[in-house]
């Protein structure tokens, strides 16, 4: 009678989720490429977002960035022993390493006990020139030493600075183990990479496809079904050690449904379809407009996320340098010349607070008290003054014949970025700089000859985001030695060129530095330069858009965590006896 | 007609070589490979890391050397990898995307072809009559209207606006080709009529078209035909109106449907981009403009190929076709 019902339902158009039947419908725009890949050969954050459902790991970060165990016995520390840094006699750091125990119940999704062998074999795939890892760091400086079956230590040498806060990863030897030895028999004497390439997709696609799926898992949910193009369904995984405490109470079921169609994908909230969505799905517009129609149906959320929006400012080559580009007056006057309050306003309703640091506001390390360039049109007059350059006729500042004219460039069909350009381009014209708007595909502007090619000439000003982890912040994007040139075959992210010898060195000091509050000191000093030299112009962080209805608990993220999938375990509905532990922030 | 049909069945052959060696230059040549999105975005990636990468993708080698990597595979049958799948090019596209593309687009063109047809001529025979104006008008619209524009109030009519109107009786999911929560030990017709729900709005708005583009190119040739010399000839002779329509008339005017129907055959596996687009129809349309984008060469290669071949022989089919529904034409 009830799967009757279940099937009517169904044929009426009514959806199963929810609380009915203790699953969990979430839509997102994108479709893996793969799941579960131990070694993430791509990149993509949906991918990210789907694997934090099946995978585990030793120690994982919470909503606040407090690490909390998770294959792991304890999180391992200083005062606990488990994390210990060495030093020379000259007091610098030469390694550090950790420890941990895995916890007698870690088992795969099979039963097989989790060991240190599964940590072993993922580390030496992960540094095998076969394995087409995007990058290795820092893995490629690790080494393991078994203490026993359960009990390892992994050394970093040179030391690895966020060695407390991040854990290698594991895959299962069990299963994957005799196809690697077949792999590794097959391409050991191949000299051509594409053989080898193909070689490794039939391995990894063996395990990590809609047709293929992963045969076990070690996280609180294991993929049951993969209809291609349509949806992706994983059930709880009665093997996973850390399910809550009366997890019947919790969701179940956990089902994606790919939208690619991001304007589909709202109707789908629209029509109740959906619990929830991925952080990877709405827009920032679509958001707003969600929110007007909430209707006590669904809640629609912006969480402050990691994606920095700026604008890169091309110091580089003689256009550059006859435009004073290279001088920081000029930057500083670009930047007083644009009202970012009243852009974040009018834009964003005020949810994406302006920023005048590329340090993550919610990084330990972020500076707070640094200029913040507030919109002072007379204050960037005098300074274009200072340089020489004066109104003309047509009120656009001119100096030796050469009128202020700047290239203004970013991802073509991006509506925001490019509504965000037009409100710049009007207040860059009030104090005399013109604006030309050339905007590209995103293959160009992230492809081989654009950005890293500066000294080219092929554009002024450059609008696109990075990602800011407030974990593992470095200040890498800004080293000198990260400026892309034919010398290092222009890999680097520091696009604009700027090179400031007093950065360079904090830089490099701020990256040997393990203790905390020394490398606070260190990056107050480096935000506090690049302020005054701002090689780049500071616009927001971005917020990421997600909704879920009433009921719905421990659905949450934040920039730490990145994905709601940090927490899958205890996702559940309040009205099935769920209980509330996060809320979102 | 066997030797005509030979020597063009021959000649297809080296256009194939160079339609391939033409899609393959031109996507190699576009900005940006797989290895630049992975980079971007990723501060911790090395110079060491993308020239790892770009060897092992094969990107460090010329466009032309990739090339004849290619065919030399894919002449025994191997094309490859799909990049963002993880399965093979050809599976992917003839296992995972094609049928869903031929569900949606073949009865789109069946019923739309057998409803547009006879109102093409309905319209033609009742020229300014109040019908002729509604068709008329009605295919106007239906030709100028954006799909997604049409598409879009269509979802929003059947999954928001009418389930909230009636309480939830009248509803039509909003995009998707199934329930993902219907039960895998389903009876068979309950995952029909699931299916059929997905299917109703995109084969709507699918065939919307389709009948406005058959009508009025019907109506055009009917009418074309009703003014021909035989036409009046045989009505002088006296004949009765419907002997003259549907014996002399109708069998020319339709011989141009055939060329229609002939070339839209290739563009049917094609999918339709922008419909399979807004109701995430994960079709022919979607898979080839996401493999351009992302630089998936291999799937590229697969699904423009097979579009390069089904174009080169229903275009011979079309031609032999005219052979039976035109007398006067002879390939001897």
């Amino acid at each position: 009678m009830k799967k009757t019902l279940a099937l009517t339902a169904f044929l009426l158009g009514a959806a199963l989720a929810g609380p009915a039947n203790n699953s969990l419908v979430i839509g997102t725009s994108q479709e893996p490429p793969n799941i579960y890949d131990p070694w993430n050969t791509n990149n993509l954050a949906v991918t990210s977002e789907i694997n934090g459902y099946m995978t585990a790991s030793l120690i994982g970060l919470d909503d606040d960035g407090e690490p909390y165990a998770d294959i792991a016995t304890r999180v391992p520390s200083i005062a606990n022993g488990d994390y210990k840094i060495v030093k020379n006699a000259a007091g610098d750091v030469v390694r550090n390493s950790v420890t941990y125990t895995i916890r007698k119940d870690a088992k795969w999704s099979d039963g097989t006990p989790i060991k240190v062998a599964d940590f072993q074999f993922w580390l030496r795939l992960v540094n095998d020139d076969r394995v087409p890892v995007p990058d290795r760091s820092p893995w490629n400086r690790a080494k393991i030493t078994v203490a026993d079956n359960d009990t390892f230590t992994i050394t970093y040498e040179p030391p690895y600075l966020f060695a407390d806060q991040t854990s290698p990863s594991l895959a299962p030897s069990h299963v994957m183990g005799a196809a690697w030895n077949a792999f590794d028999a097959k391409t050991k004497n191949e000299k051509d990479a594409k053989v080898i390439n193909e070689e490794w997709k039939k391995f990894i696609s063996a395990y990590t496809t809609a047709r293929n799926l992963p045969k076990v898992v070690a996280g609180p949910f294991r993929p049951t079904g993969w209809r291609s193009g349509n949806s992706l369904t994983m059930t709880r995984n009665p093997n996973y050690w850390g399910h809550p405490k009366d997890q019947d109470k919790y969701v179940q079921t956990v089902t994606y449904r790919f939208i690619p169609n991001t304007n589909t994908l709202k109707v789908n909230i629209l029509s109740g379809q959906l619990d929830a969505v991925s952080a990877v799905g709405l827009t920032f517009d679509q958001g707003v407009d969600l929110a007007r129609n909430e209707r006590g149906k669904y809640k629609t959320y912006f969480v402050p996320g990691a994606v920095w929006e700026h604008i890169d400012v091309n110091t580089r080559g003689q256009k550059a340098k006859d435009l004073d580009m290279d001088d920081p007056r000029m930057r500083q006057a670009l930047l007083y010349s644009i009202d970012r309050d009243a852009l974040v306003k009018a834009l964003f309703q005020g949810r994406q607070a302006v920023s005048n640091s590329w340090v993550n506001p919610i990084s330990k390390l972020y500076k707070k008290d640094v200029n913040d360039y507030n919109y002072n049109p007379a204050r960037a007059k005098q300074l274009f003054a200072a340089l020489g350059w004066t109104p003309g006729p047509d009120g656009i500042l001119q100096k030796g014949g050469k009128k202020l004219s700047l290239n203004f460039s970013t991802t073509a069909g991006n509506t925001v970025r490019e509504r965000v350009q037009q409100i710049l381009q009007a207040q860059w014209k009030q104090v005399g700089v013109q604006v030309n708007i050339q905007n590209y595909p995103s293959s160009v502007i992230f492809g081989p000859d654009f950005l890293s090619k500066g000294q080219e000439g092929k554009w002024d000003l450059a609008m696109y985001a990075w990602t800011g982890n407030p974990i593992f912040e470095e200040g890498n994007l800004f080293k000198g030695e990260g400026i892309p040139t034919a010398a290092n075959g222009y890999s680097g992210q520091n696009n604009p060129g700027w090179n400031n010898a007093e950065f360079n060195k904090l830089h490099k000091q701020a990256q040997v530095e393990f203790n905390l509050a020394d490398r606070i000191k260190l990056f107050d000093r480096m935000q506090a330069i690049w302020n005054s030299e701002v090689p780049s112009l500071p616009l927001y962080y971005r917020v990421n858009v997600y909704t879920k209805v009433p009921g719905l608990v421990n659905y949450t993220f934040s920039a730490y965590t990145l994905y709601p999938s940090w927490n899958s375990a205890k996702i559940g509905w309040a009205s099935r006896g769920a209980v509330e532990e996060y809320k979102q922030k | 007609m066997g030797t005509y049909a030979l020597r063009r069945v021959i000649q297809m052959i080296p256009l194939l070589f160079v339609i391939s060696l033409l899609i393959f230059m031109l996507t190699a040549l576009q900005p940006g490979d797989p290895v630049d999105q992975l980079v971007f975005g990723n501060s911790n990636i090395t110079s060491e890391d993308i020239a790892r990468l770009k060897a092992a993708y094969g990107l460090d080698q010329a466009w032309y050397t990739r090339y004849f990597f290619w065919l030399k595979q894919a002449l025994t049958g191997n094309f490859g990898y799909s990049q963002d799948f993880g399965i093979p090019a050809w599976d992917f596209v003839f296992q995972q995307r094609l049928p869903n593309t031929l569900l949606l687009t073949v009865p789109a063109l069946v019923i739309s072809t057998l409803i547009a047809v006879p109102l093409g001529i309905f319209s033609a025979v009742r020229q300014y009559s109040a019908l002729d104006y509604v068709l008329t008008f009605f295919a106007f619209v239906a030709v100028s209207a954006p799909v997604f524009w049409v598409g879009a109030l269509a979802l929003y009519f059947f999954a928001v606006f009418l389930p909230q109107a009636t309480g939830g009786m009248v509803s039509l999911p909003p995009g998707g080709l199934g329930s993902p929560e219907l039960p895998a030990d389903a009876n068979w017709w309950v995952v029909v009529l699931d299916k059929l729900k997905y299917l109703l709005l995109p084969l709507m708005i699918l065939m919307l078209r389709e009948i406005a583009v058959t009508l009025r190119f019907m109506r055009a040739n009917m009418l074309e035909t009703l003014t021909q010399d035989y036409v009046r000839t045989a009505r002088a002779k006296g004949l009765a109106d419907r002997r003259v329509l549907y014996k002399h008339a109708l069998r020319n005017a339709v011989t141009p449907i055939v060329t229609l129907l002939g070339l839209s055959i290739p563009g049917l596996f094609g999918g339709a981009v922008i419909t399979e687009t807004v109701f995430s129809w994960p079709g022919m349309g979607k898979a080839i403009l996401d493999a351009l984008v992302s630089k998936d060469f291999n799937v590229v290669m697969v699904c423009l190929m097979m579009l390069a071949l089904l174009t080169v022989v229903f275009q011979l089919l079309t031609d032999l076709a005219y052979g039976l529904v035109d007398p006067r034409i002879r390939y001897s």
